[in-house]
């Protein structure tokens, strides 16, 4: 527990750095984080948009995490997801009638899919001719804001939608609801499940073990045995698979259509979990849901209190930059 | 050599966090001495010339330079207080020659057409006088190590420095080179320098110091003229109770069973590698054999092909031509996680670099290579209960100084991480062994252990290629040495033949028969 105790100190820091901007605004800073940090637990409807937002957050920070074990960057979390929730809804759309047994579960595994051929493409520019996967992830992503554009716009277009979204998707690809109102989605199962199979694999398992030998010393990892060249790639690919699989899951449990701006500001707070949690993929999921915590308060605090949700942006990058302090102190 | 002190070093303190690296160290240095400084790595003797040197503060004490306190902030306060620093590792510019490099940073006669007419007068005139033969013209990247150690040192004497404190000046030399050293050495003082001799080689400091002083532990714990001194006084003051000296391999080599006989199967054989880099043979048709239960030394200076031949007998280096065959079986394609489960371990030169994991743990570093194999996984899943124990039991056989197999690997001391290399290579059964430098860096006590090892699995039938370049070494060791120079077998020893001139001679490329 005295391992936790930097940490504590870093959020506590963040967010009195942040209360003192709060307070210079004008504002009250207590009924603030009171706004931030309890709505998720006063109403049943809180709880649940904070378990909504907790799966592609917490996805996210995997599709970053699990390349970063291996010692590379994923920045493009944003692109899989996207291509993974275009293929999710074209599966859904193309094949309207079939039902939930046999549709479902082609949505979900074409959004794995989509997202992993994107991240794929990223991978093997690096391996065949090294380039740097922080570029390349990246401007994927601005590649795949075209492709959900077209798709949205020029195939399956919704007339009568103000801004680009596809026709819905069949019933049967739509995943079923853990509670019917508010509405929770089967989602979050699927995300708890996944958050507990990477866990095991990375910390359990032989492979993960190549995996984080190769992230903690490649040339050492190479001199025992172990293939880093494709474990660097193969890590990518299946962070571009989790992320692909949010993207699915946003589609086929919240939207019931291919969206613009689906993927919100999940990349940037996945990559804020991740970093906040160290790659520690038994952290990750906690971190995830306090980062949905503070995201649900975040739109309250701006509803109920005009306070721009940007405030809650900055108390959480504050978070990541003390705790990564907490290590350049106890390094000292 | 006179009776005043040009240097006195007083209560020097030095900690680094909890370490006490120097507990109040006293030295003197009389003008016109040559002192060595003696002691095992980790003693502190790098450390005390490093606050000498300005490239630490230390945390009290005072440093008088003839007579007077002197503070020292940095090189160049050294430096003007005439105090100058050969490091191990040369501080050099390849691609300029002898003379840039000894000028660079002092103020020139014709700074802006880079003329050095002069400059190069007064080298030379240093070089006659100090007994330190350079061409000024030369470019560095074609000097042996001798020579470009001259360099260096005339770097120290160009700007005038009256005190020259060498660090371990003899490691990178053969032992021809050596005794031009110790010439330009006794020349030197003869011109009224003082110089202080890093070295942890009893022998070297006896042959060539007036007065020698042994650091263990931080502490100066002696100090004797060479008339005085015996070896085994130095011995005592090196290791104090830390070794059982009568028990020592190293220091009573006739007391352990080295010579064992050498089984006749061959475990390891080599036939004509060839290794190329960017055109460049590295490795010219390299042929060696090991036999079970054998050490073979590989001899050499650095850099002449031995990381090459280590790499490639482990697939981690392709190459050209040639064949590797391991009990009988070729196995010159198998990539190294194939060799590994073969029994083919490997200690690598640089752990740092090749050999570990700084932000693991323990007992994640002892299963690096071993991960997929029983006991540790069932090629699927880790057992960590099993990894955990089997840790805890070899950092109890092997001795290795921790809080338990989680701590962070990084945290470890040099002889320590060279244990967990160790334990690792021996957690399973080993055939063949490849040892690169093993004790390099590390104290006494743990230079010992290692060796005891070695001889331990050689009485039980492991081969081992000992690549090493410490002489003192291999001639401990070894039961038959190999000699390289720029990437070829210059010739195989056997023990009768073990003499260190000979050695001296193949490794600057002279061939010899068997």
């Amino acid at each position: 527990m005295g391992r936790m105790l930097p940490y504590a100190v870093a959020v506590l820091a963040a967010f009195a750095a942040a209360g003192i901007f709060i307070a210079l605004m004008g504002f009250n800073v207590l009924a603030a984080y009171r706004t931030i940090l309890f709505t998720s637990f006063r109403t049943p409807n809180g709880f649940i948009q904070t378990l909504l937002k907790f799966v592609p957050l917490v996805l996210q920070a995997l599709a970053f995490t699990i390349p970063l074990k291996a010692g590379k960057f994923n920045i493009g979390g944003e692109g899989q997801m996207i291509i993974g929730a275009t293929g999710a809804a074209a599966i859904g759309i193309l094949l309207f009638d079939l039902p939930l047994i046999v549709l479902l579960p082609l949505v979900l595994i074409m959004g794995v899919l989509c997202g992993a051929v994107w991240a794929f493409i990223a991978a093997w520019l690096l391996y065949r001719f090294n380039i740097n996967e922080i570029l390349s992830t990246v401007l994927l992503n601005f590649v795949s804001f075209q492709v959900l554009d077209y798709v949205a716009t020029e195939i399956w277009r919704d007339p009568f939608a103000g801004h680009p979204t596809t026709t819905p998707l069949g019933a049967g690809g739509q995943l079923p609801l853990l509670v019917t109102s508010p509405p929770l989605h089967s989602g979050l199962l699927i995300a708890i499940l996944i958050a507990i199979v990477v866990y095991i694999y990375t910390d359990y398992t032989s492979a993960g073990y190549e995996l984080v030998a190769t992230g903690a010393n490649p040339k050492a990892a190479r001199v025992y045995g172990i293939n880093t060249r494709v474990l660097f790639s193969l890590s990518l690919i299946l962070g571009g698979a989790v992320a692909g699989l949010a993207g699915a899951i946003e589609v086929a449990g919240v939207h019931h259509r291919l969206i613009e701006g689906l993927q919100s500001n999940f990349l940037l707070l996945g990559i804020i979990i991740g970093l906040v949690s160290k790659g520690n993929h038994a952290v990750v999921p906690f971190v995830a849901f306090f980062i949905a915590v503070l995201e649900v308060g975040a739109s309250a605090m701006q509803r109920t209190m005009s306070i721009p949700v940007e405030m809650v942006f900055i108390v959480e990058a504050l978070i990541l930059i003390f705790v990564l302090l907490t290590d350049v102190v106890r390094r000292q | 050599m006179s009776n005043e002190n040009i240097l006195e070093m007083r209560g020097i303190r030095k900690t680094f966090g909890p370490v006490i690296a120097l507990d109040n160290v006293d030295l003197e240095l009389k003008k016109g001495e040559i002192r060595g400084l003696l002691g095992g790595n980790g003693a502190g003797k790098t450390t005390l010339m490093n606050i000498l040197y300005g490239l630490y503060k230390s945390d009290s004490g005072q440093i008088l330079v003839e007579g007077k306190p002197y503070d020292i902030h940095s090189p160049n306060d050294a430096i003007k207080g005439g105090i100058g620093m050969v490091h191990q590792q040369f501080l050099q510019i390849n691609d300029f020659t002898v003379a840039e490099n000894i000028v660079l940073g002092t103020k020139l006669i014709n700074r802006p057409t880079l003329r050095l007419e002069a400059e190069k007068q007064t080298i030379r005139e240093l070089s006659q006088s100090f007994g330190l033969p350079v061409e000024p013209e030369a470019t560095i990247a074609n000097l042996p190590m001798g020579i470009r150690q001259r360099v260096e040192i005339l770097k120290a004497l160009y700007r005038g420095v009256k005190i020259l404190v060498l660090d371990e000046p003899t490691t990178n030399l053969t032992p021809q080179e050596v005794d031009a050293l110790f010439e330009s050495l006794r020349a030197m003082v003869n011109e009224g320098l003082s110089v202080i001799f890093i070295t942890h080689k009893l022998r070297e400091v006896m042959e060539v110091c007036d007065t020698i002083t042994v650091l263990r532990n931080g502490r100066n714990v002696l100090t004797l003229t060479r008339e005085d001194a015996s070896e085994e006084a130095f011995v005592k003051g090196m290791v104090g109770e830390d070794l059982d000296v009568e028990k020592s391999i190293i220091f009573t080599p006739g007391s352990t069973e080295t010579d064992l006989p050498v089984g006749q199967k061959p475990v390891l054989q080599i036939q004509g590698i060839t290794v190329r880099e960017a055109e460049i043979p590295m490795l010219k048709s390299c042929s060696l054999t090991v036999h079970e239960g054998e050490i073979l030394g590989v001899a050499g200076v650095a850099g002449n092909g031995q990381l090459e031949l280590a790499e490639s007998i482990l697939g981690l280096r392709p190459f050209v031509t040639g064949q590797i065959i391991i009990n009988g079986a070729n196995l010159t394609n198998l990539n190294t996680g194939q060799l590994i489960q073969r029994g083919v371990a490997y200690i690598p030169e640089d752990r740092w670099v090749d050999g570990f994991l700084p932000n693991a743990n323990v007992a994640q570093n002892l299963i690096l290579g071993l991960h997929r194999q029983p006991p540790y996984s069932n090629g699927r899943f880790l057992n960590w209960r099993v990894i955990f124990e089997r840790t805890q039991n070899l950092i109890e056989e092997f001795n290795i100084r921790t809080q338990g197999p989680d701590e962070i690997a990084g945290n470890l001391s040099g002889g320590n991480i060279q244990r967990v290399m160790l334990a690792r290579a021996f957690s399973q059964s080993v055939r063949l062994l490849i040892a690169h430098n093993p004790t390099r860096g590390l104290d006494i006590p743990s230079m010992e252990f290692i060796y005891g090892e070695l001889l331990k699995r050689k009485s039980q039938g492991m081969a081992t290629l000992l690549i090493s370049e410490n002489m003192d070494e291999l001639f401990l060791l070894s039961n038959r040495i190999v000699v390289i120079c720029n990437g070829e077998v210059m010739g195989v020893l056997e023990p009768d033949r073990f003499d260190k001139y000979l050695l001296g001679r193949m490794m600057s490329g002279v061939r010899q028969g068997e």
